[in-house]
């Protein structure tokens, strides 16, 4: 009888850790099996389950391109996956079952000015969508990335940020809650800096993904610039244990954020049968 | 109702060239049943040929009631008084705590149980509750394949019901009938089980007992069951959508203790959680199981960062009613809510789901 293997994760190896900020660190991992690496081919915004046998399961989005022979995940040290995650070095081993779910729509907004606006840890789903955009440039219209923390040392990715500032036609708009006397930045809430974005509306679409309550003002404010409800693609966040629809745990209403998003318009979030902030 | 026609190819020989002719034969209205008869007295000469080539579970009366345990070797089944078990059936199909992943130093691999196994007894209502886990589970892009391991290894030999439990309502939802799912299906008729064959797996279940059963016809329409709670189900989700950010939901919220015994029970509730076990001798070694989780419990939706999504009970019990009588009929096409009436058995704040529809049509319902 043919047996249909459901949890079962592919192998890969920490190739490098990155320090992002206190308390995030950046994991590169590479396929032990060549056969797994050609099989776990996703699309930015899609999410993957990635495990520490004995420990848990935790469910990320990737922060790499997806064009790259290793996946790359950001982590913030905050539950019992994380934690050990953190005590990883170089070598060891990570199971990665995926990716699963929908991510953002790359293809089909090809043409269209972008809106990205990424709240704290957040915005790993979105780095990866960057990193296609900017590989893609001519494929996409005007680029702002409004970025937000909470405080100056959580801002990660400084490097990443340059790089895709040099692909040109790309504003980077960073922001922290709470300023310091080292940043001359913007001070504030995203939402602040969203606001002041001059665009078309009818030829731009937004992307976000961050704090549930980011997101909801967030979208008000997308929606107030003239962005249409089906041309805002957020990235929900639920707790997550199968990743293939079927435990429950991501309901959000009928919907499994795990197999039917993790990213939905704006205009199906509005549909759904559950609060959804 | 189906018009049953099989494909049967004639084989016409000539001395030089053989043909094939095809040819449709009509097998009748509904496809073609086939209906035994089998004398109660002889119900555990059956059982015991089947416990020859498989694990049979039969409900066993246990304290207060009945619950599906394995047949032991030379035990007396005795379902008198037996109306449904306390807990489904769903516990054969996807235990509490089943190993899904083993692990060693090198080593990994999925763990699948194919020990075959046959459950007599399942009533109408639960029945259809198999076939809810079925579509959640198979259905729906991946497939689980623990839960399918079990299924395709366990035949269901069916019972009907005569008569009603105390908080059952399957008539309601339409669940007190059985067309289909089963390998048999058993209906008593005094003396004799009247059984109509379901499948092929089941008529090898005949077979294999063949000088117990005389062949019968079709069995004239049973007797209600006469339940006496009631579900009017006419366009419900329609109505339970205008009830969504309903205070009827805080009110019942403010009865329920949110022990989750309602969705422990439950013949289709699936939820789950995936759960890492080492060994404690060797750290290496470990395996990780599928337990059974609820989503009346606050810790169902926390994330890490202690963010919770279903904070309020409010908020849980409306999730719980409306994926047993909204959802399930819009994706699957079939109410996730069989009637079997366990919820309101397990209450101990003695919420009963047909007095909760009640007040939100009473509320709701008119145009």
């Amino acid at each position: 009888m043919e047996r249909n293997d459901t949890y079962m994760p592919m192998e890969t190896k920490v190739v490098k850790i990155t320090d992002e900020a206190p308390g995030i660190k950046t994991f590169r991992l590479e396929f032990v099996r060549e056969r797994d690496r050609k099989k776990f081919d996703f699309l930015p915004g899609q999410l993957a389950q990635f495990s520490l046998m004995g420990v848990g399961e935790a469910a990320f989005s990737m922060c790499s391109s997806p064009d790259k022979k290793y996946i790359e995940i950001s982590v913030r040290n905050v539950g019992n996956v994380t934690s050990a995650m953190f005590g990883l070095v170089k070598g060891d081993t990570i199971g990665v079952r995926g990716p699963y779910g929908r991510g953002f729509p790359l293809s089909e907004i090809k043409g269209k000015n972008v809106v990205i606006v990424a709240g704290g840890i957040g915005f790993p789903p979105l780095a990866s969508a960057m990193e296609y955009m900017t590989k893609n440039r001519e494929d996409y219209g005007r680029i702002w990335l409004v970025y937000g923390v909470k405080e100056v040392d959580d801002l990660i990715y400084s490097k990443r940020m340059e790089k895709w500032a040099d692909a040109g036609r790309v504003e980077i708009i960073q922001t922290v809650e709470k300023g310091c006397t080292a940043w001359d930045g913007c001070v504030g809430m995203v939402t602040q800096q969203v606001k002041k974005l001059k665009i078309k509306p009818e030829q731009t679409v937004g992307l976000s993904c961050g704090p549930p309550v980011m997101l909801k003002f967030v979208s008000h404010e997308m929606q107030a610039l003239g962005i249409d409800a089906d041309d805002i693609h957020l990235s929900m966040e639920r707790m997550m244990q199968c990743g293939i629809g079927k435990c429950g745990h991501c309901n959000i209403g009928d919907k499994y954020v795990c197999r039917d998003g993790p990213v939905f318009t704006l205009y199906e979030l509005r549909l759904m049968q559950e609060d959804v902030w | 109702m189906a018009l049953g026609i099989k494909l049967e190819n004639v084989t016409v020989g000539h001395a030089t060239n053989i043909t094939t002719k095809y040819t449709l034969v009509i097998l009748g209205f509904m496809s073609a049943s086939i209906y035994y008869k089998l004398g109660k007295k002889d119900l555990q000469r059956f059982l015991d040929v089947v416990a020859s080539k498989m694990e049979v579970f039969v409900p066993v009366k246990s304290g207060e009631g009945f619950n599906f345990l394995k047949m032991e070797k030379g035990q007396e089944v005795d379902i008198s008084g037996y109306v449904n078990t306390e807990f489904p059936a769903k516990g054969i199909f996807m235990p509490d705590g089943e190993t899904l992943v083993s692990y060693g130093n090198k080593s990994i691999c999925e763990v699948f149980d194919d020990t075959r196994r046959a459950i007599f007894g399942i009533r109408p209502c639960d029945m259809h509750a198999i076939m809810v886990l079925d579509k959640a589970m198979l259905g729906h892009g991946d497939v689980e394949g623990h839960y399918k391991e079990r299924r395709d290894n366990t035949l269901i030999i069916a019972l009907e019901c005569s008569k009603a439990g105390e908080n059952c309502f399957c008539e309601s939802m339409e669940t007190d009938e059985l067309r289909e799912g089963f390998d048999l299906l058993f209906t008593e008729n005094g003396k004799e089980y009247h059984v109509e064959v379901g499948s092929d797996k089941g008529m090898e279940l005949v077979k294999a007992a063949r000088s117990f059963f005389k062949k019968s016809g079709k069995m004239s329409a049973t007797a209600e069951v006469g339940c006496k709670k009631v579900i009017d189900t006419l366009e419900l989700p329609a109505v339970m959508k205008k009830a969504a950010s309903s205070k009827i939901w805080k009110d019942v919220a403010e009865r329920c203790l949110s022990c989750a015994s309602c969705t422990a029970a439950c013949p289709t509730c699936f939820c789950f959680s995936l759960k890492h076990e080492p060994d404690i001798s060797d750290l290496r070694k470990g395996v990780v199981k599928r337990e059974m989780d609820y989503c009346m419990l606050l810790r169902f939706s926390r994330v890490a960062g202690n963010v919770v999504f279903r904070q309020h009970r409010a908020e849980r019990l409306k999730q719980f009613f409306y994926h047993k009588l909204v959802y399930g009929l819009e994706n699957d096409g079939k109410q996730h809510c069989v009637g079997c009436g366990r919820c309101i058995t397990e209450c101990m704040a003695k919420i009963d789901i047909t007095e909760e529809v009640a007040k939100v049509r009473e509320k709701y319902g008119k145009k």
